[in-house]
């Protein structure tokens, strides 16, 4: 019993110690190889060995499954990153519990002392944990009860698609463009060879800068208050929007799409959407109601040159002047 | 020779200013770093990519977007810089301007580019900006001599984020010094900015005081709002170019810190999104069910509800902690269809509510902030709540176009116009609030061009409404089944889309010019079902039944052991 109690408190004063103390240190804010969470959850099981070695200790059966149920606990919970999803872990913990109990039903002896101190408990030889036992487990189940029955709302969770599949035609300003084919009529030139230009400064040297500038200009009187000064979709009015307006310099905006897909997109607005993509609160205006469709090209244009990302361009059948020199 | 001279001084301030920084609460006096020549071609660089937009190209506050911002950018000709640890009307530190440009401006257009520019190009950007100033000179140290002013230290060592445990009796004093030095003139009685219409900044736009209840919005409060620190930094420093002055020769540090407390005070706890620096809205409106007839009264203890997030464990008063939560509605103009709203004056909205199964009727009690309300009848102010029209032909998640509905998909909009009673925006207000003179007018919407007013008879009623201390209160009824055919029929116990607008009559709102909420949920949650006070007592005593027949069954086993009929780990035949 005193060695199951010197095997309790090095577990949970380890655990103590690790977590709040050297937990931290392996939780940098920039990912590294060494300083890495599975290394110090690794670790700790390299202490908890040790130790027990160390001090000749052997925990009963019991003891080793509460230690084991604990560690897979702690792993879902604080090591495992990202979070996961509470649905996922309780299946994650049942697993882990099925596992416990073959770890610890393995052969007769070690089920047999396994069952020891509960059987113990219920028949009462261990008088102090009986009672408290029969005494704590009704009062939880009472609670659960009540927490079960009290009605508790929440927000409930919409799913919506954010690049909708685009429709093979649009019509804006009395002219039809198919989607397929459309280019961008200011990609006059590979725009990395403007990387180190600057709008203004060389919109008269460079035409393909006139238009970065012209674009700009628009941009700044037109799109910032949702999509921000830094193209992050963090505008001044962005936390009042749901959906969020969508985040430039996010690999999975326009990165991945086409510049006639964002053509489409900022022509039609919140309003040309398909279903699937809750056109009823988008707050993006069909900005053809506002803008001319060079404005629209040359915000587009400018986009695509301040957040450095090129435009999915389309296979070499559907391409067209103006896309040479692209990947 | 000159520059041989610059560099001694220099040199000696430098030494100067070691020395005092090591004995603390001090105010010592400086020269502004001198700009750092070898970092301009990479700092215009920047620049004319990141901050030209707004900025303007020689630094004038006049670059593209600037007529569509309130507050405007700021320009920089004059050298005029709002936050600065040096005192009123001097240049700021060169760590001043890093501070601002990596934190942003809160409240305004000006976004945190500490998380989005690398160290190295902030330093050189601010450079670069310090050559914009024309009017001044950074490198000037015989004129431009500075005073590093001294802030003290937060004398009750509160913490982040939410810095709560000032002790109530330094509030109250701070709330003294507060009356004192009429601050009070500007700031409202209350501290929600209502006080004076008519300043100006430095270059003749319109300018309004800040509202401390809205502590999130505060220039230089450095994405950390709930800190008394920025505003004891703001008193002790004034805010340059606007009409907010220094106070430290009139208050000691030790009580800008008491008014620091007080003004912190006033700005409720929210759960901050640290991307956008704004409460986390929410989203969910929750209607609570009361018994017997809800109070149609704003002032009664049934409608008083904590101001803070119920995320955060503040305390609060025990005695409303059963009553409806205030919830948080987010603003912003309406950017998107029309004519275009690029000022609103209305950042968000509070939104307290109680149903009645008594009744039948379900109660809205719509706050907002708003500084000064319109004496021109021709525009009233205005808020509305819109419901869909046709809830019940609603599939799913579908809703109408939340800017007033589309063809197909009608609106049902309930608009409360008013004008404040015996009200005038220049004079004192009214401790004791304004009656408004308050209409209701019932809108069916097929989009924000076609808007007409229903022809069934109106259903809404204003049972009670206030405009006190630059704070609107109106509170909504309306029976939860009604005759109209554009009525929102109101279910209980299901998920309702709402929405919120505004219309600031001085601004000259109208129609679709006007602050917007996305769209948000309410609910209409039932009472306590019985089975919550009896089934609880009810499964406990059946699990200790089911110990005792646990118990039973293993001492039983037990004695088979002991009694031979059954030997242990036998696998029965």
């Amino acid at each position: 019993m005193n060695k199951n109690l010197q095997c309790f408190l090095v577990f949970v004063v380890g655990l103590a110690v690790f977590h709040y103390a050297i937990f931290p240190i392996f939780t940098p804010k920039e990912v590294g190889w060494i300083l890495n969470r599975y290394v110090y959850y690794l670790l700790f099981i390299a202490y908890l060995i040790i130790t027990h070695l160390v001090l000749r200790l052997k925990p009963s059966i019991a003891m080793m499954a509460l230690f084991v149920m604990v560690l897979g606990y702690y792993f879902y919970q604080s090591i495992l990153f990202p979070p996961i999803p509470w649905t996922l872990f309780i299946t994650y913990m049942v697993m882990w519990s099925i596992g416990t109990f073959l770890y610890v039903s393995q052969d007769a002896e070690t089920f047999r002392e396994f069952r020891k101190p509960i059987v113990k408990t219920i028949v009462g030889e261990y008088k102090f944990a009986q009672i408290v036992v029969m005494i704590a487990m009704p009062i939880l189940v009472g609670f659960a009860t009540y927490k079960s029955i009290y009605p508790d709302y929440q927000e409930p969770v919409e799913l919506r698609t954010v690049h909708p599949a685009p429709p093979a035609t649009t019509k804006v300003h009395g002219k039809t463009y198919p989607l397929e084919s459309t280019n961008n009529p200011f990609r006059i030139d590979e725009q990395d060879n403007y990387k180190d230009s600057f709008p203004f400064l060389d919109a008269e040297k460079h035409e393909y800068m006139k238009y970065v500038t012209e674009g700009g200009t628009i941009f700044f009187q037109n799109c910032h208050y949702c999509h921000g000064d830094q193209l992050n979709g963090l505008g001044m009015f962005s936390h009042v929007f749901n959906p969020t307006p969508a985040n430039f310099i996010d690999p999975g905006t326009i990165a991945m799409l086409q510049e006639s897909f964002l053509f489409w997109r900022v022509a039609k607005g919140g309003p040309g959407l398909p279903n699937e993509s809750t056109p009823w609160s988008s707050s993006m205006p069909p900005w053809e109601e506002h803008l001319k469709t060079d404005e629209i090209w040359k915000v587009i244009l400018f986009e695509y040159w301040y957040t450095g990302w090129h435009p999915r361009t389309f296979g070499t059948e559907g391409s067209v002047a103006g896309s040479e020199g692209e990947e | 020779m000159i520059m041989n001279n610059n560099y001694i001084k220099r040199l000696i301030f430098s030494f100067l200013a070691v020395a005092l920084i090591a004995v603390p609460s001090a105010v010592f006096a400086a020269v502004p770093d001198a700009v750092k020549k070898d970092l301009l071609e990479k700092g215009k660089k920047v620049y004319f990519k990141r901050c030209v937009w707004c900025h303007g190209i020689e630094g004038g506050g006049d670059g593209p977007s600037a007529d569509r911002l309130f507050t405007r950018p700021r320009n920089f000709i004059q050298g005029t810089f709002k936050i600065r640890t040096t005192d009123s009307g001097e240049l700021p530190m060169e760590a001043d301007l890093i501070t601002t440009v990596k934190n942003g401006l809160q409240g305004s257009a000006m976004p945190a580019w500490g998380e989005f520019l690398p160290e190295d190009e902030i330093i050189a950007v601010v450079n670069f900006i310090k050559t914009l100033v024309q009017d001044r000179d950074f490198d000037d140290i015989e004129d431009e001599e500075v005073f590093v002013q001294d802030f003290g230290t937060n004398p009750w060592g509160t913490k982040g984020p939410y810095h709560l445990g000032i002790p109530q009796v330094d509030i109250d004093a701070g709330k003294e010094i507060f009356t004192k030095n009429k601050c009070f003139e500007c700031h409202g009685g209350e501290g929600r900015g209502d006080g004076n219409p008519t300043m100006k900044d430095d270059w003749g736009f319109p300018i309004v005081a800040a509202d401390w209840q809205q502590c999130w919005n505060f220039r230089g409060a450095r994405r950390d709002p709930f800190d008394p620190f920025h505003i004891v930094r703001t008193i002790s420093t004034g805010l340059n170019g606007t009409p907010m002055p220094n106070f430290k020769d009139q208050i000691t540090v030790e009580d800008r810190w008491k008014i620091a407390a007080f003004v912190n005070s006033l700005c409720p706890r929210k759960k901050i999104d640290r991307l956008t620096n704004k409460p986390i809205p929410d989203f969910l409106i929750q209607s609570i069910y009361t018994e017997g007839k809800v109070s149609p009264k704003i002032d009664d203890p049934s409608w008083q509800s904590p101001d803070t997030d119920d995320r955060i464990d503040a305390p609060t008063d025990e005695t409303i902690l059963e009553n409806p939560k205030r919830h948080y509605i987010a603003m912003a103009g309406q950017i998107t269809r029309g004519k275009r709203n690029f000022d609103p004056k209305t950042d968000n909205l509070w939104v307290t509510t109680r149903w009645s199964a008594e009744e039948q009727a379900v109660y809205y009690l719509v706050e907002y902030h708003l500084r000064f309300l319109s004496d021109d009848p021709e525009y009233p102010d205005s808020v509305a709540i819109q419901w869909p029209a046709k809830l019940q032909d609603l599939y799913g998640a579908e809703k109408p176009y939340f800017i007033l509905g589309d063809s197909k998909k009608p609106i049902d909009l309930w608009k409360a116009n008013f004008m404040p009673k015996d009200y005038s925006a220049t004079a004192a207000p009214k401790p004791e609030g304004y009656q408004l003179d308050i209409s209701v007018e019932e809108f069916v919407g097929y989009g924000f061009d076609a808007l007409s007013a229903k022809e069934s008879e109106g259903k809404v009623e204003i049972v009670d409404s206030i405009y006190k201390q630059g704070r609107v209160k109106i509170m909504f009824k309306r029976s939860l089944v009604t005759e109209g055919e554009f009525d929102v029929q109101i279910p209980t116990e299901q998920f309702i889309p709402v929405a919120f607008m505004q219309w600031a009559g001085r601004n000259k709102e109208k129609d679709e010019v006007m602050a917007i909420s996305t769209w948000y949920y309410t609910i209409l949650k039932p009472a306590l079902p019985d089975s919550l006070y009896y089934m609880p007592p009810i499964m406990a005593a059946i699990f200790v039944c089911f110990q005792g027949w646990l118990v039973w069954m293993t001492k039983r086993t037990r004695q088979m052991y002991d009694e031979g009929k059954v030997r242990r780990d036998e696998i029965p035949k």
